[in-house]
């Protein structure tokens, strides 16, 4: 067997595996597991799509939970019912209040898979405007720049009240999200970021990254690389909006700020910028730990403890270990098979 | 470099939410543990609060309310002659955590009511699983009078809605002070937003006019360019309608006052916290809000006089605010109905609920029937005096907007 054949059947048995899990979850487990189930999902495609920008391109955006805003306002939106619309959009332009994206093919909700779609390639669009102005800007820059995105979009929402109901609940939306549509986009964005990482983009990114000026100087251009990192990362970010909608039900602008922008930062700093089996390894961590300590919360009933313990963790880590506990590595696949190598892997030591 | 700054950020955004409670949730915690007598036959009634966030201030309160009703009747006795389990899942103001706890709620702790949360993002998050699960869920502190339309017929207001006291202030305002009005409300936050709505409306159909219309963002802090446009009118209104959140009012009405604008300021329940009060000093005077009760050791009624008391022993400080109060007639409201019900059967308890007539909350009198989930309760408006508070009136309103 080749190593490339062996790398596809061991991808192949863990996507095998995830699904007779997921299969097991959703036929035996309770609704709360798999409520969490569908929150490791989620920050799953929000981490691995944040690594591809912020991880690969070495620079730093702060401002992907506006995607996920957007994503989910737009497909919300879009697949609202008529009836909940004029109830609560009663001012929406006319073709938009006729729309809804609630058609079903049997048990299976076409109008979400469009609705979703549509939402993300309407974010990436934006993203891409926004990239060919931001992606000019290095280092520091960028951070603060795509912060500043972040806070656009959250005024915007607040303002844009025909269509967001502004600072009020947006609510009343089709609870469409399960785990199967959440691990199909999972996996998806994982295989993607995966493939771009190993591609001849990705070794573009890596290697202005590393050092702009000498992959400038053996023609490796900075701009179209983190714009195609910056692109596609918005529309994974925004599918998870749309997924996010669609499972809680309801939501504000309020939700889609700082504080699950730093969540999700934690779970990507701790995995190892750089590394998409770290950014899954990080976001498992971090999903399970919080459970955990929340449920210690009730017992010992020192609530905020959670918050506390996993911000120790994260200066432990930046002092100790600054780069995450996979670094840029990937974890092997080949172990699976007895082999020690895989040729995809040997780059990326990293001083 | 980068990674370390960034992650640095991470760590203090991390530390904020969970210090933000962190006093007030130590002295809390001995209370819940004798609240809550786990044993074999008990009544299991679900308490879902935001403990940390930024929501803490109104939750908690309401939090050690309702823990100190729950411990109350079971000292005099339990529900249905059971003890009650009242028990507590901190939703941390996140909301894939508050709908997970709704989760936990109904399927690990099997609880046969869901009481909690004081702002409509959270009951909406924890609505659907407890509506599908077909369970009454009672928003201690939840306001928007749409909340039942949005959830289902599981869902009832332990307050009034924002429809009755903007209502109220719009009475109060005509009946003391005159028929114009400056409004000036939040746009950042549901709460302030159909608070300024409604007051608009039921102050025009009072009768009166808004001379000007303004509002602000949630994080301002420098309020001249509103100040500048009320200056500008010709002719002072007879008052100020300001609908605005607990942590920006001391600035608003500071600014207000220092720019020479004294005329009454009327507010609803957001300015319901002492600690801008305090800092505000003579800005403070004359100043008029709506709330659910009167927050004082001595001047409340009997009842409000005894929860006072009894808050202050159990935590060593007063009620921080009138959510405490909520919190507190939220659980003796679900037990009323729960005792009347005489099962823990949820289609019983529902309407039990729904046949509430005139039940005395410490807040007020509360009523529901079949399609009014909302309780028409009595509005208490506070005047301040010098930093206390004082009874301006007791107000049920004769003209309130539809929800």
């Amino acid at each position: 067997m080749s190593p490339g054949l062996r790398r596809v059947i061991a991808s192949l048995g863990i996507v095998a595996v995830l699904a007779v899990l997921l299969y097991w979850l959703s036929v035996y487990g309770s609704s709360f597991w798999q409520g969490l189930a569908i929150n490791l999902g989620m920050f799953l495609i929000l981490v691995v799509s944040l690594n591809l920008f912020n991880g690969f391109t070495g620079v730093f955006s702060l401002g992907h939970i506006g995607f996920m805003a957007l994503g989910a306002y737009v497909a919300a939106i879009l697949t609202l019912p008529i009836a909940s619309k004029q109830a609560y959009l009663p001012n929406l332009p006319g073709w938009l209040a006729g729309l809804s994206l609630d058609g079903m093919v049997g048990p299976f909700p076409v109008g979400f898979l469009f609705a979703t779609v549509i939402a993300a390639s309407l974010v990436a669009l934006l993203a891409f405007g926004v990239g060919l102005v931001l992606m000019r800007l290095s280092g520091h820059y960028v951070a603060v720049a795509t912060l500043g995105f972040l806070i656009i979009v959250r005024v915007t929402l607040f303002n844009a009240d025909t269509f967001t109901r502004g600072s009020r609940t947006f609510s009343n939306i089709t609870a469409y999200t399960d785990l199967w549509w959440v691990y199909g986009w999972a996996v998806l964005a994982i295989y993607v970021v995966w493939r771009l990482k190993f591609s001849a983009f990705g070794r573009a990114m890596a290697a202005q990254r590393e050092d702009r000026w000498a992959a400038q100087s053996v023609g490796i251009a900075t701009m179209p690389p983190r714009l195609l990192a910056f692109v596609v990362s918005a529309f994974f970010t925004a599918v998870a909006g749309a997924l996010y909608a669609h499972f809680i039900t309801s939501m504000s602008p309020n939700v889609f700020y700082f504080d699950l922008t730093f969540r999700v930062i934690t779970m990507l700093v701790l995995g190892g910028l750089g590394s998409v089996s770290g950014s899954i390894v990080g976001t498992v961590i971090i999903v399970g730990l919080a459970e955990a300590l929340r449920r210690i919360e009730d017992v010992t009933l020192f609530y905020g403890m959670s918050n506390i313990i996993i911000a120790v963790i994260l200066l432990f880590l930046i002092i100790f270990r600054r780069q995450g506990l996979l670094g840029q590595r990937e974890l092997n696949l080949a172990w699976l098979f007895g082999k020690s190598t895989s040729p995809s892997n040997k780059e990326n030591k990293q001083p | 470099m980068k990674v370390r700054i960034i992650a640095l950020l991470a760590v203090s955004v991390l530390l904020l939410a969970a210090c933000a409670p962190a006093g007030s949730s130590q002295t809390a915690a001995p209370a819940a543990e004798s609240a809550a007598a786990p044993a074999a036959d008990t009544i299991k009634i679900g308490g879902g609060f935001a403990l940390t966030g930024d929501e803490s201030v109104l939750d908690l309160p309401a939090a050690n309310g309702a823990k100190l009703a729950a411990k109350e009747i079971n000292a005099a006795g339990g529900a249905l002659g059971k003890p009650i389990d009242f028990i507590v899942h901190d939703s941390q103001y996140k909301m894939d955590v508050t709908a997970q706890t709704a989760k936990q709620f109904v399927e690990e702790d099997k609880v046969i009511g869901l009481i909690g949360y004081t702002d409509t993002d959270s009951v909406l998050a924890a609505g659907p699983t407890i509506q599908k699960a077909g369970i009454p869920f009672l928003t201690a502190g939840g306001t928007s009078p749409k909340i039942p339309a949005q959830v289902g017929d599981m869902m009832f207001l332990a307050a009034f809605g924002d429809n009755v006291q903007a209502a109220a202030g719009a009475e109060y305002g005509v009946n003391n002070f005159g028929k114009s009005a400056y409004l000036l409300y939040d746009k950042g936050v549901e709460y302030t937003t159909l608070l300024g709505d409604y007051f608009k409306t039921a102050f025009v159909d009072l009768g009166g006019t808004i001379v000007l219309e303004d509002s602000y963002d949630d994080d301002t802090t420098d309020f001249s360019a509103q100040i500048a446009k009320v200056k500008a009118l010709p002719e002072q209104p007879s008052f100020y309608y300001v609908a605005a959140m607990p942590y920006n009012v001391g600035t608003v009405v500071k600014q207000f006052r220092d720019a020479g604008l004294t005329g009454p300021i009327i507010g609803g329940d957001g300015y319901d916290d002492p600690s801008w009060i305090a800092a505000a000093g003579e800005a403070a005077n004359n100043v008029f809000f709506s709330t659910h009760a009167l927050n004082d050791a001595t001047a409340g009624s009997d009842a409000y006089k005894k929860f006072f008391a009894a808050y202050s022993t159990e935590y060593g400080h007063a009620p921080e605010n009138a959510f405490a109060a909520l919190g507190y007639d939220s659980v003796y409201l679900f037990v009323d109905a729960l005792e009347r019900a005489g099962s823990t059967d949820a289609q019983a308890i529902k309407k039990a609920l729904e046949e509430t007539k005139g039940f005395p909350g410490i807040t007020g009198a509360i009523t529901f029937t079949p399609d009014q989930h909302v309780p028409q309760k009595g509005v208490t408006i506070i005047a301040l005096k010098d930093g206390k508070y004082t009874l301006g009136a007791e107000i049920v309103p004769t003209k309130i907007p539809a929800p």
